[in-house]
């Protein structure tokens, strides 16, 4: 099972109740994913870049100081928050590859759970509503954001395993996902070769790496999910998404469900009705993705770009205009 | 003329107080503020008239026998599915598996209809006024779809018997499915029906049936088969 979903605001404001919006869709969701919980959430651009780290499964105020103390090497260590397993911390002008590494070796069970400018994520064991108790999703705005609630199906039930997931190394990026990725553990051991480090056994993580390497290359997200598509094996939906870009991709064979809600100021993912009935009250234009469907939406800037509205690129003939057609 | 809202009710609360109207004698039922919840009025055995007044989940009205269940609004997963007779129609698009394993009745999809809509059908129509997805008809043994709109990849897969007739385009055909000619009588019951259920159909359609090529195994065809597994 696992139920993702997604939320975009088209007023291009960075303040819109986002983190409201995705809390109410996943506890719409709850039944579907009882092990965990999470929302990634891109809001208002930080100074420098802004880390949530897992200190341990069960939280430990002298390795939290000793990361804080060892992050303050990398920069200048501003605005901090210490959660029961996660603390927050904006650090101005580091290496990100080099500050993750340097963290995460502190102990075993430490990670960069999200690292980016506007991409925060928080997640936890346990239902949508432990969510809201722990860190208060409901107060955090944006432009868009993500969420998931976990059924566990092959890994063990814990934060790291928990969704959304981070790229590893890419700030900003992160994806939620349902379904199961077959190819993983060949994807995998091919990814291990060239140097890249997996936290966790759930396949799920494999899709931000691919997608980061494909952005790496220089693909837009549209190009990533499509590749996506024939490059990924097995049942899934998944949504995925940046600063800039919100999109979903589809498996061919249309095993998971995954549908687009849209209204003139907002568009909400995900894969029951139910989830977009709760972030859309009201009429909206709804319909399952078609097999192979990829979809993108470009994240409006008020600020930046007056007047540019978010609109959707799809290819033609393929996901919500037409039917869906195997590649 | 029974109202039943499904705010503050648990799905089991609503599913039994449309039963319970129905045992008093009730034929008119309206469910209000569906909510998008699944399951909802599934298993009617009686010929009530039954109106959801918004969206609803998963298999909202399967099972059923007799049931003419209005849903004004879009419908997730496997609506009507296994349906034995009776109406069902959808105002907006449906999900996955609309009318899978169907025996008899109706079900008109006024929008679009998402993958394997029809799918297993054994008997009764499914009408689809918009788009079909992927694998639409796959192993259909007797009855007939109508899309009005296009038709996905691998449309009457693998079919047994039953006719499906596309009105606009055609991804792909599926395994052993081949495009027949519809005759004028079957193209005037097309039209009536669709009218008859609210739905503007075009002006033509294509028809597809079995090859039957599948019906038996002859090693002649195997590069027929291996594309079938």
């Amino acid at each position: 099972m696992c139920g993702i979903v997604g939320y975009l605001d088209r007023s291009g404001s960075v303040d819109a109740p986002v983190g409201a919006k995705v809390l109410g869709m996943l506890e719409a969701l709850a039944c579907r994913g009882p092990d965990s919980s999470g929302i990634a959430l891109w809001g208002a651009p930080a100074e420098g870049l802004v880390l949530r780290v897992k200190v341990g499964e069960q939280g430990d105020p002298a390795r939290a100081r000793e990361i804080l103390r060892l992050a303050g090497r990398h920069g200048r260590v501003q605005a901090r928050a210490t959660g029961a397993s996660i603390i927050r911390f904006e650090i101005a002008k580091a290496d990100a590859g080099a500050l993750a590494a340097a963290i995460e070796a502190v102990a075993s069970g430490v990670e960069v759970v999200s690292m980016g400018r506007q991409l925060q994520i928080v997640k936890r064991v346990g239902a949508p509503t432990n969510l809201e108790a722990e860190f208060g999703v409901s107060h955090m705005t944006g432009t868009h954001g993500i969420g998931h609630t976990r059924l566990s199906t092959e890994s063990r039930v814990d934060l790291s395993h928990s969704q959304p997931f981070w790229a590893h190394g890419t700030p900003d990026l992160a994806v939620v996902h349902n379904g199961h990725i077959t190819n993983y553990h060949r994807l995998r051991r091919g990814y291990e070769q060239e140097g890249v480090r997996f936290y966790t056994e759930n396949d799920s993580e494999v899709i931000g790496v691919y997608l980061a390497r494909q952005l790496a290359r220089g693909a837009s997200l549209q190009e990533a999910l499509e590749a996506s598509v024939r490059d990924l094996d097995g049942s899934f939906s998944y949504l995925a998404a940046t600063p800039d870009e919100f999109g979903y991709a589809k498996d061919p064979y249309c095993l998971k469900p995954l549908l687009v809600g849209e209204r003139d100021e907002a568009v909400a993912l995900a894969n029951e009705e139910i989830a977009i009935h709760a972030a859309l009250p009201g009429a909206y234009r709804a319909r399952e993705a078609g097999a192979a469907a990829v979809g993108v939406w470009a994240i409006p800037r008020r600020a930046r770009h007056a007047g540019r509205s978010a609109g959707r690129r799809e290819i033609a003939g393929r996901g919500l205009d037409g039917p869906g057609v195997l590649r | 003329m029974t109202v039943i809202d499904c705010e503050g009710r648990s799905l089991r609360e609503v599913n039994g107080a449309i039963r319970r109207a129905i045992a008093g004698g009730e034929t008119e039922i309206l469910v209000r503020h569906p909510g998008a919840r699944h399951n909802l009025a599934v298993a009617i055995l009686e010929g009530v008239r039954i109106t959801i007044d918004g969206p609803v989940g998963y298999y909202c009205g399967g099972m059923s026998d007799g049931v003419r269940l209005e849903i004004r609004g879009s419908a997730g997963w496997g609506v009507a599915e296994c349906l034995m007779s009776g109406t069902v129609v959808v105002e907006g698009n449906a999900g996955n598996g609309a009318a899978a394993s169907i025996r008899g009745g109706t079900v008109a999809i006024r929008g679009h209809a998402g993958a394997r809509a029809g799918i297993a059908m054994k008997g009764g129509q499914l009408l689809i006024g918009g788009d079909c997805g992927y694998m639409t008809g796959f192993m259909m043994q007797r009855g007939r779809i109508v899309v009005c709109g296009n038709a996905g990849p691998a449309v009457a897969d693998s079919m047994y018997e039953g006719v499906i007739y596309v009105g606009g385009e055609i991804a792909a055909l599926g395994n052993d499915a081949v495009v027949a000619e519809a005759s004028a009588d079957e193209l005037a019951d097309l039209r009536a029906v669709l009218t008859q259920h609210g739905i503007r159909g075009p002006g033509r359609f294509r028809k597809i049936v079995s090859g039957r090529k599948l019906w038996n195994y002859d090693k002649k065809e195997l590069d027929v088969w291996r594309a079938a597994f």
